[in-house]
């Protein structure tokens, strides 16, 4: 397969740019999936995986053909996700003062705002609470868990994907998996 | 948990990435057979596992490849311009 996909990049990059849909076919099931597990907004993801490929495209003469296309696609999606989640939580306005609380900001609001009461998470249906329990994860334990769990990558794949050494990717898969266990709670 | 031995939390994790050696493989089975609140831990972090492995596969949309090649950037130039 990877012959195959490296044969349509080179013909991208000698101008062909039909070519590069069939590098999109190979790959925009798994590369979707990323992002909405990430982002958990159908909306959303379509357009962030999308605008992977497009920097990806963009960016092709930069890529290294000895290597995993996946990888470096992959890389692009999750950074694209990170960079999404960051900019949704607006935390320039923390320490503002809430109106008509007497001095509390927003700090004290965060964390009872932004985990449902536990009998709303109780009525969830299984897959609604799958993807609930995924973004109530930091995002540095979110992309791990889903690459590990969701796409079932290699640890050393997600290593190069997050451009991170191994054993920071074991540690926070780790601390992912202990997160997510406290979060279900006894299940 | 409290008066276990401190590793063996690590070697839970070290057995779910499924690159533990043999002696703490041997090491952690022996623990969780006389350990009940680590047997239960093992058992929470297995489920967890299963839990989020039982997300369905999300389709991509239709008309998605047809999306993505209409934002590319047009002809040849549009490869290796900087945005």
């Amino acid at each position: 397969m990877d012959a195959l996909i490296n044969k349509r990049i080179k013909q991208v990059l000698k101008g062909d740019q039909n070519a590069y849909s069939d590098v999109v076919s190979h790959y925009q099931q798994k590369l979707y999936q990323v992002c909405y597990r990430m982002l958990g907004n159908k909306h959303e993801s379509e357009d962030i995986a999308q605008e992977a490929f497009v920097r990806a495209y963009i960016n092709l003469h930069t890529f290294d053909l000895n290597r995993k296309f996946s990888t470096w696609l992959y890389r692009i999606a999750t950074n694209l996700c990170i960079d999404r989640i960051r900019k949704k939580k607006p935390d320039y306005y923390l320490d503002a003062q809430v109106a008509g609380t007497d001095g509390l900001d927003m700090y004290s609001q965060i964390s009872s705002s932004d985990r449902l009461p536990e009998e709303e998470v109780q009525r969830m249906e299984l897959q609604e609470r799958i993807q609930y329990e995924i973004s109530q994860l930091p995002d540095k334990y979110r992309t791990v868990i889903v690459l590990k769990y969701i796409e079932e990558l290699p640890l050393q794949e997600i290593s190069e994907i997050l451009d991170m050494p191994l054993g920071t990717v074991k540690t926070r898969i780790h601390r992912g998996r202990e997160a997510l266990r406290k979060q279900l709670g006894n299940l | 948990m409290n008066a276990c031995p401190k590793q063996i939390g690590e070697y839970m994790h070290e057995y779910l990435d499924g690159d533990i050696s043999r002696e703490h493989e041997t090491e952690l089975k022996a623990h969780l057979q006389s350990c009940d609140d680590c047997r239960q831990h093992m058992q929470e972090l297995n489920s967890t596992i299963a839990f989020v492995k039982s997300a369905a596969v999300v389709s991509v949309p239709l008309d998605f490849k047809q999306n993505v090649m209409v934002r590319l950037p047009k002809g040849k130039s549009g490869i290796g311009v900087q945005r």
